[in-house]
């Protein structure tokens, strides 16, 4: 199991162009000791550290592993029994990689608090569990039909050094809470976005007494599958030709949009494109192989950012008119902007989502396409890793009166609003927020951060005015390869 | 011997507390420097911080609808009135035209850069402006089929090294400046009471012709000046402990919080310069002939003690400011707010300076209560 898988099935998050590469704090090596650090893109002094957790809980005295940490310290601390817990998406992003992105989106309310993040154990400094990734020439160059998934996952299941059915999402939690109580924390606000809502509604279930807030952004549902987001995507696929027909520049410019697109499906799935390209990084002479799935995958990683959403109307046309560079780009950023630790992800998909797919829910994501995809490698693959399942009640919908606000995204190809609403289900003291033009990760995209901020402060969900996300913040789609504005019109 | 000293301390003291007035004029340096800084600070911060919501009159707005709504996401408003008239965001005619043809378009920002108040904003508007042009940028690249990261072949990071406590260095160097300069100030009127004061009432000679020793006289004068100037050392640091956690520093990126233990370490660190303070006042008030003169030769001397504080706050000093009295005691309490190690050496060593100063002008003080000049003003 490789990069390549990741793509179709990566719960992302904070994807963004101008996003900074991910590299590693520099922490320190020494378990329970905390220095200081710096993160990528943070100039800030970060307080870092680790504890030592036994890999297996049940086995106390087996092998142990580092759970790192680091504390983005409140600009003025009035709550110093308090921090603020980002939870990273993925499942297999690492929280202190993604430290820049966390501070932007809690600014406001790091005012008063710290921040604390930690790598989840499986992610970043924390024992990561990495399969061997593709570079960008083979993910160009590479037909994903001829992808032997069995024989990859083998392979990154045999070099990884650690018991890999100990990295599930249960077993993570308990460490938060050794970090939590190591630092002395009396209570948490939890910020979890993504794959981090279902650590967050963990927590909210086994150790409501220390939360004090919880927001959820881009909500996974106790009783969802992560697998299924097929629909979602697809749903977000549809949202893009419905705006761009409502657009009366969009939609002048490419009339015939919707049909181009089932065109270049066809078209592709019957003759996936070679040709000579060059290399989107090196400049040099490339091969690039266009399948269907590698064209929806590529269009799919767009619809995480509303900037580079805008681009999809003319990807999908220039891709029409034969002309790959636009898809070219989209399936560049493929390359680093998702550094999942694929063992991890696994530990999660393979024993939380996959074993819970019912008959009922493979039957709807195999309606479409990127359903079947993930479906197809996650059979090929689970086995192999031979994770054990979790229990049933793991998809009880939580019942809890923790202050909870939940923001989605309507155009969130991931996490669509409705998953929210099924996770509120049984809490009797939660907000929903939906913004109109949020995609997935409201908060980085909105005054979300504000939310937060008040939240955390007042303890009242009531308190919070959703004002703000209605704000037209909606970014115009690309009408050439350079503009977003309509030329006037000629007097 | 000792119980000389003592009682004729209590003299000075019960002296010192008949004469109310003046005597607790200095003491109001100490209240309301902390209270007029904390005051002058919030109206700054106000002044210098760009409000949540910026309203910017923006010309040519249905030109560019996407990048009026991008500014307004980062809560820069195209709007009217007078607040609004203060920025102004010029989009040119041809903006459309140029981006269509993937040049640069033309955005011109009309505003008074030297008005202080608008400084922050200005800055926030070129930002917003600068990141969207660059997202575009990256999506034009990505357009054609090259990665945006082509574009960045520096990836610089600043590792910044200030804590948030340092952060206020600047800050908390004038406030640490108004607490060590308060021995100064505080002590002062009682110090010319005591001496041109006594001598102009005639009390002086009187005092002297009892069987002490000038030596007592010196040390006991000596000791209820260094008390008040502690007592004004005391007062500014606690109401500076109320007051400075009132002003927002958190808009400008820090925080500022006089702890019990640097109010310790202030006291503590403070005490040798009081006593500087209270020698150097009372040895120039005796050289002078009458209480007035006395006034304005100690205005004078003041400047330096003052000069040294100003400088080591202000970081404008030569290396060797922090190894003499008053400014080193200014260096080191700023090191510790800092959050960094207290620099022992300096600190003795200015310390010992310090005291050794205040050795010698009692000691001259001693010998000049000797003669008559000094003591009858002759």
């Amino acid at each position: 199991m490789t990069q390549r898988y990741s793509r179709w099935i990566g719960l992302l998050f904070g994807l963004g162009l101008c996003h900074a590469l991910p590299l590693p704090a520099h922490a320190a090596e020494q378990s329970s000791k905390s220095s200081s650090c710096y993160a990528e893109g943070l100039s800030d002094q970060l307080k870092c550290g680790s504890v030592e957790v036994a890999e297996n809980p049940k086995k106390p005295n087996g092998r142990k592993i580092h759970i790192h940490y680091v504390v983005i310290p409140a600009i003025k601390n009035l709550a110093p029994e308090e921090a603020i817990l980002g939870i990273a998406g993925g499942p297999g992003q690492s929280a202190i990689e993604s430290a820049a992105s966390f501070e932007r989106m809690l600014s406001k309310a790091r005012q008063h608090r710290d921040i604390l993040l930690i790598d989840q154990r499986g992610t970043g400094q924390s024992n990561k569990l990495a399969c061997a990734g593709e570079d960008l020439t083979d993910i160009i160059k590479l037909n994903d039909d001829a992808y032997d998934s069995a024989k990859e996952t083998r392979e990154c299941k045999a070099k990884l050094d650690a018991d890999v059915t100990q990295y599930g999402s249960e077993q993570a939690l308990g460490d938060f809470e050794v970090v939590r109580k190591h630092l002395g924390y009396q209570k948490l606000h939890l910020y979890g976005v993504s794959y981090g809502t279902r650590m967050a509604q963990l927590y909210m279930r086994d150790y409501p007494q220390v939360l004090k807030t919880v927001t959820l952004d881009g909500v996974v549902p106790m009783s969802q599958s992560v697998l299924a987001i097929g629909g979602a995507i697809a749903r977000a696929q549809e949202l893009v030709l419905e705006d761009c027909e409502k657009d009366p520049s969009c939609q002048q410019t490419y009339p015939k949009l919707r049909t181009e697109f089932e065109n270049v499906q066809q078209s592709l799935s019957e003759y996936p494109v070679m040709e000579k390209v060059h290399h989107p990084v090196s400049g040099k002479t490339a091969l690039l192989t266009l399948t269907r799935n590698k064209f929806l995958g590529s269009l799919r990683l767009a619809l995480y950012s509303p900037a580079v959403r805008s681009l999809l109307p003319f990807a999908i046309h220039q891709a029409y008119r034969k002309n790959y560079q636009p898809i070219l780009g989209l399936l560049a950023m493929q390359d680093g902007s998702m550094d999942l630790a694929m063992g991890m992800h696994a530990a999660v998909v393979c024993g939380e989502d996959w074993p819970r797919l019912t008959p009922a829910l493979r039957e709807e994501a195999a309606q479409s396409v990127m359903g079947q995809m993930m479906l197809k490698a996650m059979d090929e693959s689970c086995p192999i890793w031979g994770i054990p399942a979790v229990s049933k009640a793991f998809g009880a919908p939580i019942s809890s009166d923790i202050p909870t606000l939940l923001l989605s995204g309507e155009k969130d190809p991931a996490t669509p609003p409705k998953w929210a609403e099924m996770a509120m289900q049984k809490m009797t003291n939660a907000r929903h927020l939906v913004s109109p033009y949020a995609t997935h990760n409201v908060v980085a995209q909105s005054c979300g951060g504000d939310l937060i901020a008040k939240l955390v402060e007042t303890d009242d969900v009531k308190a919070i005015d959703g004002e703000c996300l209605k704000k037209d913040v909606r970014r115009s789609f690309y009408l050439n390869a350079s503009t977003v504005e309509p030329l006037p019109e000629e007097k | 011997m000792i119980s000389k000293t003592l009682t004729l301390l209590r003299k000075e003291l019960i002296d010192a507390s008949r004469d109310k007035r003046s005597v607790l004029a200095g003491l109001y340096y100490a209240i309301g420097t902390p209270l007029i800084m904390c005051g002058l600070f919030m109206v700054l911060i106000n002044q210098l911080s760009s409000p949540d919501d910026l309203p910017i009159k923006i010309t040519n707005a249905d030109t560019a609808p996407d990048l009026v709504r991008y500014l307004g996401q980062k809560g820069i408003n195209n709007d009217t009135g007078e607040q609004a008239e203060k920025i102004q965001l010029i989009i040119s005619d041809d903006y459309a035209k140029q981006m269509a043809q993937g040049k640069s378009a033309e955005v011109i920002i009309v505003a008074d850069n030297s008005e202080e108040q608008l400084q922050k904003s200005i800055r926030r508007l070129q930002l917003a402006l600068q990141n969207y042009s660059m997202e575009m940028g990256s999506l034009r690249l990505l357009a054609r089929g090259i990665d945006p990261r082509v574009l960045r072949p520096l990836q610089v990071e600043l590792h910044d090294q200030a804590t948030q406590d340092s952060k206020g260095g600047m800050i908390m160097g004038i406030a640490i400046f108004t607490m060590l300069y308060s021995v100064f100030i505080s002590g002062m009127n009682l110090a010319i009471d005591t001496s041109a004061g006594e001598r102009e009432r005639n009390s002086l000679g009187l005092l002297l012709s009892h069987p002490v020793t000038t030596g007592q006289l010196v040390l006991s004068k000596l000791l209820a000046v260094t008390a008040f100037a502690m007592l004004g050392l005391v007062l500014i640091l606690a109401i500076s402990h109320f007051a400075y956690p009132m002003v927002p520093w958190p808009e400008l990126g820090f925080s500022i919080t006089i702890t019990p233990s640097f109010m310790a370490t202030v006291l503590v660190i403070g005490l040798p310069v009081a006593m500087l303070a209270a020698s150097l006042q009372l040895f120039v008030s005796f050289m002078a002939k009458t209480f007035k003169e006395a006034q304005s030769y100690l205005t004078m001397v003041m400047f330096i003690p003052l000069a040294l504080a100003m400088s080591a706050s202000y970081n404008i000093a030569p290396d060797v400011l922090k190894w003499l009295p008053v400014s080193g005691q200014q260096g080191a309490l700023m090191e510790v707010i800092k959050g960094k190690a207290l620099p022992l050496q300096e600190l003795l060593i200015s310390s010992g300076a310090t005291l050794a100063i205040t050795l010698l002008l009692a000691l001259a003080l001693t010998r000049m209560l000797r003669s008559e000049k000094v003591v009858f003003g002759l």
